[in-house]
């Protein structure tokens, strides 16, 4: 798999094909009385066959023979899968602990990923956007974020 | 005059207490995402507007069109000073406006910019109040089969002028369809593709996935970027006020800009972006020193500047007039107006008049504001300028995370903005438009609505849509479309069989 369209179109394809056979079991009706899954089914099946031409297209491209790592070469990816992994942490961990040790530690770990900045400023300007922005939300918006283990 | 009492009633409307001060809020924020770069208009509606379901609905949408056109406004700024756009309508800004601060002409470069958004912003106003009512009244006639030809064409030309591969564009629009019709069924009360979530039972949020799309995916692009500074181009603001001769050279390509602009924005899809790229091509054509272009041309940074504005208002057409958004801004208004209880469509005029002639009539005084805003108080946005991205990307993502919770108090709605962030990063890493997904999502629930109406009416004859003449009218024009690429691939291929025969 070399050239990144045809990978794509493949992960389309299968993904319209499964929209599709998705949508006949929700029931896709008649004409005269289509189903839930009449839309469903047409988009799927569009998404499909046009995900197979661009597949086929892309096997015409014999220049292009860029694969995966081309998209980032020269790049970071680690940071990426860092600052994901950071977000679906704080997004488990923020109810039961609470907006505001769970965002201190959020920013206070994501200020250091570009920036080389000291400890200490870093400590506080997480500690300067925590309550921030708890001020903006939970006081001004009343935007009821979570308590946690604080009780506010 | 009928528009005249009509804009003079607006003008009313918008210059309430409550209603300036939700205008004003509006353009600051607009011109401070479109200063910022890596959070664009879309990003911060969308981050705003659970913020808005407790305040009046009129001034919610006249602060979320605010924050539209404030962020052309504040756009051009970066453009012209670092050469970086903040936002995607003011990337040809960058092409003579960056030069000509480089010549020392930066004061200038950011007045006429102004002076062209707010000459324009002004006249597609007054165009917006004439065409409006006329086609609402129009769209009146239009039954379900109408409506679903023109969400139809609507999605066609959006992918067609979208830019980059019509196809990938065709395949987020059928998978946006998609997304949208998740949740239950309103006609028989069944759940489609929930995978047995409550979350979904109710579809799949907008707001979600537009920070997702628009401003996660952003930021991860940032954060992998190998750290580079930014260069704020070192120059005095004196002088912001465009001489003589400048505005001899400006006038008419901002005019012909606003012109171009409004047309263009009522299409679907990017009409800024088109609209500022082709007055460019235009200006360089009309000009009688085409060669200036690209080395600090005035003209190719007023008629630009100014059809980006009125694109903006352009844009609004349709969305008030048939209830059809026509770009990712629009679908959320329209989303915002669905859970305000003010569906948009031909009837909205009539029926809630305050918040159509107000909105049009703010966006005349919002404009005004952006003036004073951004001609004396240019260098606090030059200082927001400074604020390096280490320290900026970890508060955006903390207004993503916060503006998802607040959505209904849900972690799990989060987790849905991430879904979404790390497929619009994969989305731009291999060159796939945001921009249709969303629009179709919008739309999904709207064209099952209307098409299964349609094959009701019609009692199971797909034939209802070719037999009425605005259907065909419609259906014509997207077959052209859709077949317009195809074009060259033919003689290409009759190219191809001249050559292989003569060679025999």
């Amino acid at each position: 798999m070399r050239n990144t369209d045809r990978s794509s179109g493949l992960f389309w394809l299968v993904v319209g094909i499964g929209i599709a056979i998705g949508s006949l079991k929700y029931g896709f009706g008649t004409l005269h009385e289509p189903g839930p899954g009449f839309i469903t089914f047409f988009a799927g099946a569009m998404l499909a066959l046009l995900s197979l031409s661009l597949f086929f297209s892309s096997l015409r491209d014999q220049k292009d023979r860029s694969g995966f790592q081309s998209l980032w070469a020269g790049l970071d990816p680690g940071k990426i899968l860092y600052v994901i992994f950071l977000l679906v942490a704080y997004t488990f961990l923020l109810k039961p602990v609470g907006f505001l040790i769970s965002t201190f530690f959020l920013l206070f770990l994501l200020f250091r990923i570009k920036g080389t900045y000291r400890l200490k400023s870093v400590f506080l300007m997480s500690l300067l956007v925590t309550v921030g922005s708890y001020i903006v939300f939970e006081i001004w918006l009343k935007a009821q974020l979570p308590k946690g283990v604080l009780g506010f | 005059m009928d528009i005249l009492h009509h804009i003079f009633y607006g003008l009313g409307v918008a210059l309430q207490p409550v209603n300036l001060l939700f205008c004003f809020i509006g353009v600051l924020i607009g011109t401070l995402v479109g200063v910022l770069p890596g959070l664009g208009p879309v990003a911060a509606i969308s981050l705003l507007l659970p913020a808005t379901f407790r305040a009046p609905p009129v001034a919610s949408i006249i602060m979320l069109s605010g924050i539209y056109y404030g962020a052309m406004y504040g756009g051009s700024t970066t453009s012209i000073l670092i050469n970086i756009p903040g936002e995607a309508a003011s990337v040809v800004t960058c092409f003579d406006g960056y030069q000509m601060a480089r010549r020392g002409r930066a004061g200038p470069a950011l007045g006429i910019a102004a002076f062209a958004s707010f000459i324009a912003g002004t006249l597609a106003v007054v165009g917006l109040a004439f065409m409006a009512p006329p086609l609402a009244a129009m769209a009146l006639k239009f039954g379900p089969p109408e409506y679903f030809s023109l969400m139809v064409l609507g999605l066609t030309v959006l992918t067609f002028l979208a830019g980059g591969s019509m196809l990938k564009s065709l395949m987020m629009a059928c998978f946006g369809v998609v997304i949208g019709n998740v949740g239950l069924d309103l006609i028989t009360a069944r759940p489609r593709f929930t995978f047995g979530l409550d979350i979904l039972l109710d579809g799949v949020g907008l707001v979600p996935v537009v920070m997702g799309l628009f401003g996660i995916s952003e930021v991860l692009l940032n954060v992998e970027e190998k750290l580079s500074e930014r260069k704020i181009f070192k120059t005095e603001f004196k002088g912001l006020l465009p001489n003589l001769q400048d505005w001899k050279e400006s006038i008419w390509p901002i005019l012909r800009g606003s012109g171009l602009g409004f047309f263009l924005g009522i299409l679907p899809g990017g009409g800024a972006v088109i609209s500022s790229f082709v007055s460019y091509g235009v200006e360089k054509k009309l000009s009688k020193h085409p060669e200036e272009f690209g080395k600090g041309a005035i003209a190719g940074v007023a008629g630009p500047e100014a059809a980006n504005n009125s694109a903006t208002a352009g844009a609004f057409i349709p969305l008030l007039t048939l209830g059809l958004p026509s770009n990712a801004v629009m679908a959320i208004l329209l989303g915002a107006l669905m859970i305000y209880n003010m569906p948009p469509g031909p009837r909205l005029i009539i029926s809630h008049p305050n918040l159509f002639w107000g909105v049009i009539s703010s966006m005349y005084i919002g404009n005004l504001m952006l003036l004073v805003l951004n001609l004396p108080l240019i260098g606090v946005w030059v200082k927001i300028l400074k604020v390096p991205y280490p320290i900026l990307f970890p508060l955006i993502l903390l207004f993503c995370l916060i503006g998802a919770y607040s959505l209904n108090n849900n972690p799990a709605e989060i987790g849905l903005m991430l879904i979404f962030g790390v497929l619009g990063y994969l989305m731009k890493k291999f060159k796939y438009d945001g921009a249709p997904l969303v629009l179709a999502m919008v739309l999904g629930p709207l064209m099952d609505n209307s098409l299964r109406q349609s094959l009701l009416m019609s009692g199971g004859s797909g034939m209802i849509f070719f037999t009425r003449p605005i259907c065909l009218i419609i259906f014509g024009i997207v077959a052209i479309i859709l077949l317009l690429p195809i074009f060259p691939l033919i003689g290409h291929f009759r190219k191809k069989m001249a050559e292989s025969k003569e060679s025999q």
